[in-house]
């Protein structure tokens, strides 16, 4: 964490803390980070990279000394850290040390005794609790869950959707937590959310996408919103290599 | 004898031009191409102490290597082959680096500024793109216009020097243009002069 100065809505000057990602383009574009606490909602279909992008937040954060949870409902854990692996910010000490801890949403809802498929205000309630729980007792700054639609899908109304992830935010923000949720979309759709109310909950959207050119697919990183500070709204190309991971550049625009 | 005349007359215009320049576009006909490789390999040869990145659009990595000759891979210069993995070739080689398409011109930025990144400040740090007219193949003029404008702007700010190739037969109004305007020096080969 570091700080900033930011300008209130009373026109004052205050200290804003901010969370870096550590990815060194996407903090500039950030105007030097998220706003330390901000929920922000990780957007981006099928291959985009929001998974990628997550584990390298948290390993980053996990390098300067602060711990992070990362929480998959969409894939097993032994296949998460199959494929991070191959990542040169992955470091398989930081999850034996416990500054990276992964856990899977589903067993603990198996261990809660949830319905797997539906839950109910109470179960939603039960499993807020032990999120809130986790990150308290971890004492944890980073916490990622992947993928907020796969447990929206599990509530069953737009108002538990709601509830749920305002109280969680809210929570997390008291505990100096930065959250990431990542939220599926369909390809080639200007659309931030599943059930078009996540976006309008989270204080901030990263949305990643792609552009095609001549028939290649050019992978592009957009910051939608970021509340608390000032930050870019262009376009850019992003790449994902095991050397640097997550990296950015300007897009070029096509006028073809 | 007379093509080693000519490629020792490239190799001094081009060696003298680019250490004094930050930026030098070399515009050819067609049929000068290999002497003009050949004279800057030689030239990269001869300088072990510099770093170069050679991003090459005109021809697959390999069939450079295989005309020129291996004694050209040194320590000082990597490669940056943006077409053979188009083509159906993915080796994997530690000299160069392959991209996956010539379309995809930020991450061709993207490896170059790599490259360079981790380079200690006091070492010359040259750049060579081969070619700006072998990128229209692939990509729309406008589009090539401003990769070279955006790359540029950020070699000029990290110290590196770059040759900017041009085919003469080739080219069209933008890269005429932008050639002129983004190069500190113009280098136009003509058979005759040479």
């Amino acid at each position: 964490m570091s700080e900033g100065m930011v300008i209130s809505e009373e026109g004052e000057t205050v200290e804003n803390v901010i969370c870096k990602t550590g990815i060194e383009e996407l903090d500039v574009q950030l105007d030097g980070g998220i706003p330390v606490g901000n929920t922000v909602l990780m957007v981006g279909s099928s291959g985009s990279g929001k998974t990628t992008l997550c584990m390298q937040f948290l390993a980053n954060g996990a390098r300067q000394g602060e711990r992070g949870v990362f929480f998959t409902i969409t894939e097993p854990l032994f296949k998460l850290t199959k494929n991070m692996q191959g990542f040169d910010f992955y470091n398989k000490k930081l999850i034996e040390t416990g500054m990276i801890n992964l856990i899977d949403l589903r067993i603990i809802s198996e261990r809660l005794g949830l319905d797997t498929e539906k839950y109910t205000v109470e179960d939603a309630t039960a499993l807020l609790e032990v999120l809130k729980d986790i990150a308290d007792e971890l004492n944890v700054k980073r916490l990622v869950i992947d993928s907020i639609t796969a447990l929206c899908y599990r509530l069953q109304t737009k108002e538990m959707i709601r509830d749920f992830i305002f109280k969680l935010g809210s929570s997390l923000a008291a505990m100096n937590c930065t959250t990431f949720l990542t939220s599926e979309v369909p390809p080639n759709e200007v659309k931030y959310s599943q059930y078009d109310i996540e976006e309008f909950i989270a204080d901030g959207i990263i949305f990643l996408g792609d552009v095609d050119r001549s028939g290649d697919l050019i992978r592009t990183l957009q910051l939608i919103k970021m509340r608390g500070t000032a930050h870019s709204r262009i376009k850019s190309a992003m790449s994902i290599s095991s050397k640097n991971g997550i990296e950015l550049t300007p897009l070029l625009k096509s006028r073809a | 004898m007379m093509t080693n005349t000519l490629i020792d007359g490239l190799k001094e215009r081009v060696s003298n031009a680019i250490t004094i320049n930050q930026s030098v576009g070399v515009i050819l006909p067609g049929n000068n191409y290999s002497d003009l490789i050949q004279a800057l390999l030689e030239h990269i040869q001869s300088r072990p102490q510099d770093v170069w990145v050679y991003v090459t659009i005109t021809r697959p990595y390999e069939s450079i290597i295989k005309q020129f000759g291996d004694q050209y891979i040194g320590r000082n210069i990597k490669f940056i082959d943006c077409i053979s993995r188009a083509a159906g070739l993915s080796k994997i080689d530690p000299n160069c680096t392959f991209i996956e398409s010539p379309a995809h011109l930020e991450k061709i930025i993207m490896e170059i500024m790599d490259v360079f990144k981790d380079k200690e400040n006091n070492v010359q740090k040259y750049l060579i793109i081969d070619s700006l007219t072998s990128l229209l193949i692939y990509n729309d003029a406008q589009l090539v216009t401003e990769f070279f404008a955006q790359l540029t702007n950020r070699t000029r700010l990290s110290d590196i020097h770059s040759v900017s190739i041009a085919i003469e037969e080739e080219m069209n109004d933008n890269i005429n243009k932008i050639i002129y305007l983004r190069s500190d020096k113009i280098i136009k080969l003509r058979e005759s002069f040479i």
